[in-house]
């Protein structure tokens, strides 16, 4: 295995074939750092340039935007509280704290860091155990799905700092939204008021409205710039050794949530960040500190989307089917350039195999390397005032969200959204459960249809077969747990009170 | 009288100003709009055609996406467009599709669109996990013993591929349980897991799987065998005589296209069709390479449009 890897990194060493491995994660930063305009646009946008080359430069160029996108995607979260992707809204939880206390430089470290480490599991996982990895993904059915789904929708309460009830109010609203649009099992138009949403709200759309639209309105009375003094010393940057030694679990545990999501077809970083983070406040001794800029839960999320772009390209590379829409560019560039994508393309294959793999590897630390020293250069945005900022920012999200679909009605949606996001926040309503019930309802909803179409209608099928079982007793635990420990709480409270009052 | 003359001079004077357009064509940019996500078979089959006609016609031609409700639209803001040959328009096979499942469209199929010429046509494919079924007769033996036993996956309520599927249900005779994915390759997913027992779609998403020994294709849904695959036979050999479905994609524009520039884009489109690389480029994407008359590809759909409207009524899918 070493071996092949050796080759694949002679592969990618090439300098004909180098150049494109680092424009490629160059540009994925770059279009992770402006809000809106995601991988799946510049890579349909640079698929023609595919047709000069091979099918090997192809894939390691898309790839690298792909996966430079998710270092990118935390970079305007920290800094402003607007997500570059929808699966970097997770970071603006913690991250925008922490930079509204001045150590925004100290949050993009820890986000690049974490990117980093958890980019490199997923790889290390894509070399090692790809084939195993593909074949737990093929046993997932439409019940285990919608149990893994339903688990989610449990733990989308826990993303967000308030009482868990305004949270499950949020992450209905997100599922009804997610309801607009035609439905999977029959095809029938449901709450489509216009033809323009007969495929539904869009995610971006959604994002950006809810976090980085209504960011700009809440601010639009002041015109001081975001932070007037902040500090670029590399002293303020770098995390101190207890710092370092408190996100070392997140960014493992953040890495292995995400490596599952994304080897799964059909989930992916969005929803991995979402649930690593999650996970973090679950296992926390600290569950009180997320919200107030606290580092494992920018750990966690950034580790945990780096991961899954890296092992998203299991499917792809092992069973020659895409999990997603940016795999199924991928496969688009190796169907033009001749490639039939399939079970056999790791044996046929070999040199663009592990080229790419290699390339993962190549493109993972040049990404480090380009973002530390940038750290300084992102920070000082913050010293423009938002007079001259939010107007251009205001435009890229726009035109990103327009970039999408090329829909008026998006953009119209996404300012409007941009209204809802700064009421519900005035209201101490959080945008991020409703953004997470948005993503996982219409998942839920479809595979649990399928299941039962497929099961004539038989809710046994969800106790009955392992794999979904397990995730049902999960769910159930983690509520009865969630239940139990209100209660408690509740009840340590009254004796409290009935002791302040003796 | 002077009505007469007034309009007749009117007629005369329009007629030698569009001739004079006309002659001029094209002597600026041109774009093809399509109505699918850029990067999919569409985007990749219209990039392909612009990059050949921009060099043959000496103007600048670009791709539009507007995607949105299963194509319908970009077919809608194209029938609203001028017919004066800038604004084109990729045609997909869920053209007809279109007017058969929507209760209503913002454009009339067959009278708002000039149909130039096919661009490609391809067959689907029927794939189950290798050793499964023997052929596609113990397939429909299975379905007649116990029906909706037999469970095809595909990409979409209303897509082609469904419709493929239900089209063989009612031909044989038999019940199938049709099971929606979002898409063919979360379909072709679902029968490596076990989970169905067909998927019928094109080839790009079933051969590579056939080639590596994971899926027999047991069928293919043209009236003629797809020249790659001579050993496989075709559906209407195997169990369904007359069965034939092709997908294709074809270039149209709005109504009302001077005769002269559709002539003019018609010629180039078969021109373009018969050069080696063209031709490679579309056949990498599944599809046989092909143009054919303006006439052709509006019987085309018209055939289609009926043979939709059909089924969907027979096999009883909700209208949207």
């Amino acid at each position: 295995m070493l071996e092949q890897f050796a080759m694949g990194l002679g592969v990618v060493l090439q300098p004909s074939v180098l150049v494109y491995a680092l424009a490629g994660v160059v540009v994925g930063q770059l279009i992770g750092v402006l809000p809106g305009i995601g991988a799946i646009t510049a890579i349909s946008l640079l698929l023609p340039i595919t047709f000069q080359l091979d099918a090997t430069t192809s894939i390691i160029l898309l790839a690298g935007i792909y996966y430079g996108s998710q270092y990118g995607g935390s970079i305007a979260s920290i800094l402003l509280n607007l997500p570059g992707t929808p699966a970097s809204v997770v970071t603006c939880i913690e991250g925008y704290p922490l930079a509204q206390n001045g150590r925004a430089g100290l949050a993009l470290f820890i986000a690049a860091f974490s990117s980093f480490i958890g980019g490199m599991i997923g790889v290390v996982l894509v070399i090692a155990a790809a084939i195993p990895m593909a074949r737990i993904a093929l046993r997932f059915g439409a019940p285990e799905y919608a149990m893994l789904v339903v688990l989610g929708l449990m733990a989308a309460t826990l993303v967000g700092t308030g009482s868990q009830l305004r949270s499950l109010a949020m992450v209905l609203v997100g599922v009804a939204l997610g309801l607009i649009g035609a439905d999977t099992t029959t095809g029938f138009y449901r709450f489509v008021a216009m033809p323009e949403l007969a495929d539904g709200v869009s995610l971006v759309s959604l994002a950006m409205g809810l976090f980085g639209v209504s960011e700009i309105i809440r601010s639009v009375n002041s015109d001081a710039p975001p932070q007037a003094k902040v500090s670029v010393s590399m002293r303020d940057i770098l995390p101190t050794r207890a710092e370092l030694r408190s996100v070392i679990g997140p960014i493992l545990r953040g890495a292995g949530v995400g490596s599952f999501f994304g080897a799964l077809p059909g989930t992916g970083a969005a929803i991995a960040s979402f649930m690593s983070y999650a996970v973090e406040k679950r296992v926390s001794r600290t569950p009180g500190k997320f919200g107030t800029g606290h580092l494992p839960g920018i750990a966690a999320p950034e580790s945990s989307n780096n991961a899954a772009a890296q092992t998203s390209f299991i499917p792809t590379l092992t069973l020659g089917v895409p999990g997603d829409a940016v795999m199924a560019l991928m496969i688009g560039a190796l169907v033009l350039n001749g490639v039939i994508p399939g079970p056999r393309l790791m044996v046929d294959q070999p040199t663009l195999f592990w080229g790419v793999i290699a390339s993962f590897v190549v493109g993972n630390l040049v990404l480090l390397l380009i973002n530390i020293p940038l750290i300084r250069l992102w920070v000082l945005l913050l010293r423009i005032p938002y007079r001259k900022l939010y107007p251009v920012i205001t435009i890229m999200i726009c035109v990103g969200v327009y970039s999408h679909r090329s829909s008026v009605v998006d953009v119209a949606l996404t300012l409007a959204f941009g209204v809802i996001g700064y009421l519900l926040k005035n209201y101490r309503f959080e945008p991020a459960p409703l953004l997470l019930g948005f993503v996982l309802g219409p998942l839920f909803e479809e595979n649990f249809r399928r299941a039962m179409l497929l099961n004539g209608g038989d809710f046994t099928v969800f106790a009955t077969r392992p794999i979904s079982a397990t995730l049902l007793a999960c769910t159930v635990l983690l509520l009865a747990y969630s239940l139990f420990s209100a209660l408690l709480g509740r009840r340590a409270a009254a004796r409290r009170r009935h002791q302040s009052v003796s | 009288m002077l009505k007469t003359l007034a309009a007749t001079v009117t007629l005369t004077l329009a007629l030698s100003l569009s001739a004079a357009a006309e002659s001029n064509y094209p002597d600026r940019t041109i774009r093809i709009v399509h109505g699918f996500a850029a990067g999919g078979n569409a985007d990749t089959v219209s990039r392909i055609i612009a990059d050949a006609m921009s060099q043959d016609l000496g103007q600048p031609v670009i791709v539009e996406a507007r995607p949105g409700a299963g194509g319908t639209l970009a077919s809608g803001y194209v029938a609203q467009q001028a017919p004066d040959g800038y604004t084109l328009q990729l045609l997909v096979g869920g053209h007809p599709v279109a007017a058969a499942l929507y209760k209503s469209l913002p454009y009339d199929t067959m009278n708002d669109f000039t149909y130039i010429s096919t661009v490609g046509q391809f067959p689907f494919f029927i794939g189950a996990l290798h050793g499964r079924f023997g052929s596609l007769q113990e397939v429909i033996d299975a379905a007649r013993a116990k029906p909706r036993s037999i469970r095809i996956g595909h990409a979409g309520v209303g897509s082609t591929q469904h419709l493929t599927g239900e089209l063989l249900g009612l031909e044989t005779g038999v019940e199938f349980l049709h099971v929606p994915y979002q898409g063919g390759a979360a379909a072709t997913t679902a029968l490596m897991g076990g989970e169905i027992d067909l998927v019928i779609d094109a080839g790009t998403v079933i051969l590579g799987q056939a080639d590596a020994g994971v899926f027999d294709v047991l069928g293919v849904t043209s009236a003629t065998r797809w020249a790659d695959r001579p050993d496989v036979p075709t559906v209407a050999e195997a169990v369904a005589p007359g069965f034939d479905v092709v997908s294709w994609t074809g270039l149209g524009a709005p109504a009302g296209l001077p005769q002269e520039i559709a002539d003019r884009l018609n010629t180039e489109m078969n021109s373009l069709l018969g050069r080696p690389e063209v031709r490679e480029r579309i056949a990498a994407l599944g599809a046989n390479p092909m143009g054919s008359t303006s006439q052709e590809l509006h019987d085309l759909v018209e055939r289609q449009v009926a043979t939709w409207t059909r089924v969907i009524n027979d096999a009883q899918i909700e209208r949207r």
